[in-house]
């Protein structure tokens, strides 16, 4: 039912570029100028007219994604012949040049345009599995439902770490107030998700209330998942003899242990989240780096013959 | 004491009563109005603060001297009395009436004071709400047993048992949950004669724990405490499982009013029978059997505040002796004018009751409400009603000529001609889905073309039309589902045999092991067919409406293969087996089709639970319990390519001002497949069911739009179980410059939500999924998606083994 952008139409823009990469190359190899290949013979101007205006077509693909009133067809079928017949540019645009390299802005322009394929190409990785590593993450579970999860399980914590005492509170307190979900940025890729974050960390303030506020610790703890607590607490419980407090601590360490576990499952999220975003901000200005050395290229080409 | 004579003495300050004193008071007549309670218009003054008082029918002109429109409770109020007072509408509060005497050009009318008022004429205008129904058992009128709730926050921490299951019990007790504690005595099972909106609001109340319920359960008599440290009142209730006594600290019974039938016969007024809802017969004109002693408004049988008014200002024209004509007959003229033959309004709805007989049943009251909101239309012979596979909902009548139902598709000589006095349309109107043939118009034909909802309230209020409309369609469905090649006559004993049969959703069709006694043909809803795989029940397959199930066990002669559950609530039409059977026997070339048809089938399903056990059969199950088995058009996201850019919500936004209407992050997910937070298109729109203004739609390719009549009451929201209807204030955002967005940072961004930015008071209306129908191409979320994640599909095409009808394999 569902017809991913790589497969769309049965692959129509995948069988397109292939043939416009076959087409390229039997000129190509046809193709025998008194100077070699390059970009000034008739094929070379053939090659690069045909690659400039791809650019710009695929360079349009960031407009047409946007206007959401257009009639111009599936985004779905615009990306997957960006994908395919922006891969195909790769030859195209080499066969263009004729395989002659310099330091100028000819040559920038090409190294640019390896430089977006590349990372478009790591794009098409990124949308081909973390999709899937998402909703494996999550388990059915909202993210606001993991993180109102873990204010409860904090809560949880807090009481039992009291009956056992001033040492395991201010652990646990210290623990929870350095759980982290990333930075700023990371959490932006959470959208509204990240207004309950911040209700969150509210929260755990005001449980913490009255208690002391906690001693400075004398070095960092690295807080991923909490397993300095962890080790905290398995250490304390080594040390128990009676079995009431031995008791207490089972339940608070596997208290911690579901908490961590979910800590990480939120983590995870805003990661693989963020992949899906990020190699757009390497994509994205690279291409309009591209855009400028291409309209340099040609404007230099035709001006100074 | 006698006062000066009036020429009419108007009783009752209601919408009625007060249209009428206006008119008099407008035209110069000497008159007075006589109310009881300190205020005009008592009852809807003693609505809930802010209700909106709605202005029902539509299409029916208001002709009063004072205005009236839809509007909340203060500001109806507030134009009348300014009304009143400009008219010097001569009225006089505090003046109960004990009783009427006299005939016309004398009646005495004795207030309770012991005045007398005397007049030429007497206009009885008192409704129904002075006269409210009473418990009727022992200690009724306890000072702790009510029967008004004025305002539901005067009371906390109370125990208060509220008796009644229609709209304004359940209002009180969901009100009054809030604060106190409530017990509801419903004498049935179900809370079915309210609206849904209430209906919903009170299961989930019950559902929760916050109102306790007993059902079948009867006040016996209610008593005063006689422990004076408990609760004021002992109410006694007679419960399936004996009496109980209820300690409560108040009883208020909302069960309705009813003619003050005593005070009415009093004066000399006659009652049809002894049904105690009966209301006195009136004349045309709406003199009641006494001369000269009218009856107009609740009390007649009109109960609609338009209807009473303009009975008020013709009541005084009659009275006047002025000749008037009903304030719809303009409306109805025009409608006539379709047929040049039909000379009167009055001829043409005789010619009707006539011709029709699924509308004789109707009164002239009826009829002329229904053709009001009905469309006369004379088509032009071959063309087209509605084509096959149409969203169309309306119903047709056929008053003159015929029409002819084209049955197969491939082949145009295939059809079925109706003629004068048939209906057609039925199938989707009960079922709610696609038409299932084209119908084109034969020669000279006049048809009346009628929306559902308007059909639907006849349904539900006339017998007759219901029956007729029931036995027609199991006849049809019959035939068309079974054996459409058959005469009629080959198929009586199958139709004899049949019934229409009710199931909630979740309920058995029939189980697994169950020796198969009968065939159902699904008639509205749908069903999954699931078998015991493994010690777990597993669904094989999701079945539509429009098709049958249970046949695989009488053709095999063996014991159901399958679990048949219904997904939604469903019905069905039950064929008894022996008749079935005995007609298979009869017609082996039937036998033969259907026969083929369940081989395929089966094979089909076991092929299936040979590749996938697990996926396939949970997947059904899950996207069922979504609510997608009562979808048309369901958003569905594969999170396997779903990159999650939103760009969805952001093209909905872009292309519904600024308001998205749906949430892809929301909704559960299964498989992979997720279900985001976005209109189903159901086929019986639970949003549609309590619209007042009748705004939601379904457009001819389905989707379930909202006109721009919404008064943004909220109903469609709170009646729609999926969450998909959100009130937004309408604002056109302003346009998009992808140039200076990318480049500076500057204006709004592409699909950015506008909502939030403006004041708490701006008025909201109801937004919701359209489907971009007016937009080429298709909804923008699935246009927009850039991985192809987003599809919107009905749910036969994502789920169902193809179990076609008779009629889809001729």
């Amino acid at each position: 039912m569902h017809e991913s952008f790589l497969a769309y139409r049965k692959f129509l823009y995948l069988k397109l570029g292939v043939g416009l990469i076959v087409l390229s190359i039997g000129a190509y190899a046809l193709h025998e100028p008194p100077h070699g290949p390059n970009g000034g013979t008739w094929l070379g101007y053939t090659l690069g007219t045909i690659g400039a205006g791809l650019i710009l077509w695929l360079l349009f693909y960031g407009i047409r994604k946007r206007q959401y009133h257009s009639k111009l067809g599936q985004v779905s079928g615009w990306l997957s012949g960006h994908v395919y017949l922006g891969s195909a540019l790769l030859v195209v645009a080499t066969l263009h040049c004729g395989f002659k390299f310099g330091w100028n802005v000819h040559t920038l322009s090409y190294v640019l345009m390896i430089m977006v394929i590349v990372s478009g190409a790591y794009g098409i990785f990124t949308y081909v599995r973390y999709p899937t590593l998402l909703t494996d993450n999550k388990g059915g579970m909202a993210i606001d439902a993991m993180l109102s999860e873990i204010g409860d399980l904090d809560r949880q914590c807090l009481q039992i770490a009291a009956e056992m005492g001033d040492k395991a509170h201010q652990m646990i307190l210290r623990s929870i107030e350095r759980t982290s979900f990333g930075t700023t940025s990371w959490r932006d890729a959470l959208g509204g998700v990240s207004k309950g974050l911040e209700d969150l960390g509210r929260e755990i303030k005001s449980i913490a209330g009255d208690a002391e506020p906690p001693a400075p610790l004398p070095a960092a703890i690295p807080q991923i998942g909490g397993e300095a607590t962890v080790f905290f607490v398995a250490d304390q419980l080594a040390g128990f003899r009676d079995s009431a407090r031995a008791a207490l601590g089972h339940r608070l360490l596997d208290l911690i242990t579901s908490k961590k576990a979910l800590v990480i499952r939120v983590q995870r999220d805003i990661v693989y989240r963020k992949l899906l975003k990020s190699w757009l901000s390497l994509h994205l200005p690279l291409s309009i780096a591209l855009l400028a050395a291409l309209t340099v290229h040609v404007v230099t080409v035709f001006f100074y013959w | 004491m006698a006062e000066r004579a009036y020429k009419i003495a108007v009783i009752g300050a209601g919408p009625a009563g007060l249209s009428a004193a206006a008119r008099a008071a407008e035209v110069g007549v000497s008159h007075v109005l006589l109310e009881g309670a300190p205020h005009l218009s008592n009852t809807i003054y003693r609505y809930q603060k802010g209700k909106l008082v709605m202005a029902e029918p539509t299409v029916l002109p208001l002709r009063s001297t004072i205005d009236f429109e839809a509007g909340s409770r203060e500001r109806v109020l507030s134009v009348w009395d300014e009304a009143a007072a400009r008219l010097r509408v001569n009225v006089r509060h505090g003046a109960e009436v004990a009783v009427v005497g006299g005939t016309q050009g004398n009646f005495t009318v004795s207030l309770a004071g012991g005045e007398v008022v005397s007049a030429e004429f007497v206009v009885l205008a008192t409704g129904l709400q002075g006269n409210l129904r009473k418990l009727g058992v022992p200690g009724e009128n306890l000072p702790f047993v009510q029967y008004q709730l004025d305002d539901p926050d005067e009371y906390e921490n109370e125990t208060i048992v509220v008796v009644g299951a229609g709209d304004s019990a359940i209002e009180n007790a969901v009100a009054l949950s809030a604060h106190n504690k409530v017990i509801i005595i419903n004498r049935r099972d179900d809370f079915d004669k309210a609206k849904e909106g209430n209906r919903t609001a009170i299961e989930r109340a019950i559902q929760d724990s916050v109102i306790e319920c007993l059902y079948n359960s009867a006040p016996v008599r209610a008593e005063a405490a006689s422990d004076r440290n408990g609760k004021p009142g002992v109410l006694v209730v007679k419960t399936a499982s004996g009496e109980v006594a209820l300690d409560c600290d108040r009883v208020i019974a909302r069960l309705g009013a009813m003619p003050p039938r005593k005070f009415v016969e009093s004066c000399g007024i006659e009652f049809p029978n002894n049904d105690p809802n009966a209301v006195p017969a009136v004349s045309a004109q709406y003199e009641s059997n006494v001369r000269g002693l009218y009856i107009i408004g609740a009390l007649a049988g009109y109960p609609l505040i338009k209807q009473a008014m303009n009975q008020g200002y013709e009541v005084v024209e009659f009275i006047e002796g002025r000749a008037i004509e009903p304030a719809d007959e303009p409306v109805l003229r025009d409608k006539f004018r379709a047929v040049v033959e039909i000379r009167s309004v009055s001829s043409a709805l005789e010619v009707i009751k006539k011709n029709v007989p699924v509308l004789s049943g109707l009164t002239t009251l009826q009829l002329r409400e229904f053709m009001l909101d009905s469309v006369i239309r004379a088509p032009k012979r071959g063309e087209i009603l509605f084509e096959l596979n149409d969203y169309s909902d309306t119903f047709f009548s056929i008053v003159r000529g015929g029409v002819d139902i084209h049955v197969d598709p491939n082949d145009a000589s295939k059809h079925v001609a109706l003629t004068k006095g048939d209906f057609f349309g039925e199938m989707s109107l009960i079922s709610g889905r696609r038409r299932n043939a084209t119908v084109t118009a034969g020669e000279r034909c006049i048809l009346i073309e009628t929306p559902r909802r308007s059909m639907n309230k006849l349904i539900n209020s006339v017998a007759s039309v219901k029956r007729i409309i029931d036995d027609t369609f199991l006849r049809r469905a019959i035939q068309s589902q079974i054996a459409p090649e058959l005469p009629a006559e080959a198929l009586r004993e199958v139709v004899a045999s049949a019934r229409i049969e009710r199931f909630n959703a979740g309920k058995v069709l029939f189980k697994e092991g169950d020796p198969g006694d009968s065939l159902h043909l699904i008639r509205k809803g749908s069903v999954t067919v699931a078998r015991d795989i493994g010690g777990r029940e597993r669904v094989l397959s999701y079945v539509a409406a429009g098709n049958y199930v249970g046949e695989m066990a009488l053709l095999t002669d063996s014991p159901r293969s399958a679990t048949v559950r219904a997904s939604i609530e469903t019905e069905t039409i039950r064929l008894d087996g022996t008749a079935f059977k005995a007609l298979l026997s009869r017609w082996p070339d039937i036998q033969g089709k259907m026969q083929s048809k369940a081989r395929d089938l089966l094979a089909g399903q076991s092929a299936k639970v040979q590749q996938s056990p697990e996926g396939a059969g949970d997947l059904i199950s899950f996207l069922v319990n979504q609510g997608v088995g009562e979808a048309t058009d369901v958003l569905l996201i594969d999170e396997t390519l779903c990159v999650r850019c939103d760009h969805c919500e952001k093209a909905c936004a872009e292309t519904h001002g600024g308001t998205s209407r749906l949430d892809r992050e929301a909704g559960p997910t299964f498989a992979f497949i997720h279900v985001p937070t976005s209109c189903r298109h159901c086929e019986h729109p639970h949003c549609m069911k309590d619209c007042p203004p009748d705004a939601l739609r379904r457009a001819p390719n389905g989707e379930v739009i909202i006109l721009d009549s919404c008064i943004g009451c909220g109903n469609c929201e709170t009646n729609c179980p999926y969450g998909v209807i959100q009130m937004a204030v309408k604002e056109e955002p302003k346009p998009v410059n992808l140039l200076s967005w990318f480049l500076f940072g500057k204006g709004r961004a592409p699909g950015e939500e506008i909502s939030g930015h403006h004041d708490a008071g701006a008025a909201k209306i109801a937004t919701k999924c359209d489907m971009c129908k007016d937009l080429a191409g298709g909804p923008a979320c699935v246009r927009a998606c850039p991985t192809g994640a987003a599809i919107r599909v009905s749910p036969e095409q994502f789920l169902t083994v193809t179990r076609g009808t008779t009629l889809d394999r001729s």
